[in-house]
């Protein structure tokens, strides 16, 4: 099978297609904290973003998409007996993840790229169990996910608890003894720009496995990489769809999160930013795909807690977990249904 | 591509409510600044200005009004603020006070033309003034409330606010003082003001006195918001 292949395309498509969406959502929302606080102009943003993914993506970025592409559901095992399984399978969990976040994003709705392909992914290995007879359930690595659903759950309260040490300590040892606290919001300003490529670097480290997980697998299936090593030209095509997608529609997100948060201060920024890029990168290096969004909204609400916010609306948080149960059984089904049809067809 | 396509997480910033808290406060002051000039105005006999004075700060009432809706409307049961959203609810209440009773006062005065004695307009003018006084000290105190928050209410900053709070109330306590004296000076000239007229400056002295009272409250339950935090 080569490049040219209509399915590898479609997938390398699809892929590309979830990066854009990534860059232009979620690193967006990352990013929105800096221009929200005055710390950088969105140009700034939008290349600094850019620089610190890419290298994230490239250099971090494969002990996640590893897990994605074959911690959750083993693929050398369907491999053995049949890799067009695995390639097309590869097709119908990176669209099905397409497709719903697609849908959440016309209706505005919090949901995490990280879910939607953890669960589109997971839909597939279920609906393989259906076609092939030496494949069974029990070959589905049950514990790897109940890790990955584990840390969603965890990965916001540390980064509340994170934020809440550091802007604490913030506030202890300079907001209270310094003369002019808006001076220090001055010097903050720097080290937010610090904390916002920490931000970029981490988000790249652990998101580009949502746009090049399913591609990897496929391209090892297909014999057209070498399986067990994810190449960097895939993740670097990742991160690069992931600034693409920043370049072109995530100016405007930041722009309109920019104008809504203008209430974040320096020091609030970076002790929020600082945390969520600390956890995100600490799951990156554990293998585990997390939400980075989910975690900045931890690490806000813990800067809440600490006294450092004027007003912090918790509704968003009912409405986070709402898509966060809809999200993983829909983007399964939705797999698992688009792997059928395909097979059918074919 | 509509310019809707957005999923963000960020609407978990509220929109704070203690900067329009600030523009309410000085709300009140803009009034009771006004019905300085139309006490005097009304001193002068210059009626026509009392009127329009009158207009106007039923006006910046008005506006007080919208701000206080405001704010209520900023503080839903899923915001997370620094302090206790009803404590900051009742500090509101009194605060808004300050406009209102400026307001009674501005439209008591449009409602009678009474000569005054000298030494009445004196004390009307000495009074007038203090009340000035009480509401200019409570305005630099809540001026304090944004530094109070950017430190997130580090004990020094609640030090220095919490020792505004008895400068209002001891303003306040003078504006009483002045306005006992001069209810005595109005039954001393009950003739030459005659029943009419007594009974008009008392509720106009009520009325005045209320305002310096709103204040020195409102400092009260600010203190109790910043203290029960």
């Amino acid at each position: 099978m080569d490049f040219f292949n209509p399915i590898i395309l479609a997938v390398l498509i699809a892929g590309l297609y979830m990066a854009w969406n990534i860059g232009a959502n979620d690193l967006a929302n990352s990013m929105g904290t800096s221009v929200g606080s005055g710390a950088l102009s969105i140009k700034q943003v939008v290349i600094i973003a850019g620089v610190l993914e890419v290298i994230g993506a490239v250099f971090f970025g494969d002990r996640v998409t590893t897990r994605i592409a074959k911690g959750i559901v083993p693929i050398e095992d369907i491999i053995a007996i049949n890799p067009d399984i695995v390639i097309i399978g590869a097709l119908a969990a990176i669209l099905a993840a397409g497709f719903w976040i697609t849908f959440a994003t016309f209706f505005h709705m919090p949901v995490s790229t990280t879910h939607s392909i953890v669960g589109a992914v997971t839909g597939f290995g279920l609906v393989a169990t259906l076609y092939l007879d030496n494949f069974g359930l029990d070959q589905i690595k049950w514990d790897i996910l109940a890790k990955i659903v584990a840390s969603w759950l965890t990965s916001p309260l540390i980064g509340a608890a994170l934020a809440f040490i550091i802007f604490s300590l913030i506030r202890i040892l300079l907001l209270a003894r310094v003369d002019d606290p808006y001076k220090l919001e001055t010097k903050f300003g720097y080290l937010q720009i610090l904390s916002a490529c920490f931000v970029a670097f981490a988000h790249g480290s652990n998101d580009v496995a949502n746009a090049v997980g399913p591609l990897s697998a496929a391209l090892a299936a297909a014999e057209l990489t070498p399986f067990g090593v994810i190449p960097d030209w895939v993740l670097l095509l990742g991160g690069i769809g992931i600034v693409i997608g920043l370049a072109t529609w995530g100016w405007r997100v930041i722009e309109t999160v920019g104008k809504g948060i203008t209430e974040l201060t320096p020091t609030r920024g970076f002790s929020a930013e600082f945390a969520t890029a600390v956890v995100v990168f600490g799951h990156s290096y554990s293998s585990l795909p997390i939400s980075t969004t989910h975690t900045l909204v931890g690490a806000v609400v813990g800067v809440g807690l600490a006294g450092g916010l004027a007003a912090v609306d918790l509704s968003v948080i009912r409405k986070i977990i709402i898509s966060w149960v809809i999200t993983v059984p829909v983007a399964a089904l939705t797999s698992g249904v688009i792997f059928a049809v395909i097979m059918r067809l074919l | 591509m509509p310019t809707k396509y957005i999923r963000s997480v960020l609407g978990i910033f509220g929109e704070s409510p203690f900067k329009p808290v600030h523009t309410h406060a000085e709300k009140g002051g803009e009034a009771v600044r006004k019905l300085k000039e139309a006490v005097d105005a009304y001193c002068n006999k210059e009626y026509i200005t009392v009127s329009t004075l009158d207009t106007e700060i039923s006006g910046i009432e008005y506006e007080a009004d919208i701000i206080k809706q405001t704010i209520r409307k900023l503080i839903p049961s899923s915001m997370m603020l620094p302090v206790d959203p009803n404590d900051l609810l009742s500090f509101l209440k009194p605060q808004d006070s300050i406009a209102d009773n400026a307001h009674h006062t501005a439209h008591w005065l449009t409602l009678r033309e009474t000569v005054l004695p000298l030494e009445i307009q004196q004390g009307l003018l000495e009074l007038m003034e203090r009340i000035v006084k009480t509401v200019d000290a409570y305005e630099d105190m809540v001026d304090d409330i944004a530094k109070l928050l950017e430190t997130s209410f580090s004990k020094k900053e609640i030090k220095q606010i919490l020792k505004k709070v008895p400068i209002v109330e001891e303003l306040e306590h003078e504006v009483d003082i002045t306005k006992k004296q001069l209810q005595q000076k109005v039954f001393k000239y009950e003739d030459e003001l005659g029943g009419t007229g007594v009974f008009y400056m008392i509720s106009l002295l009520r009325d005045m006195g209320n305002i310096a009272d709103s204040a020195s409250k409102a400092a009260d339950r600010l203190r109790t918001m910043i203290l029960r935090r």
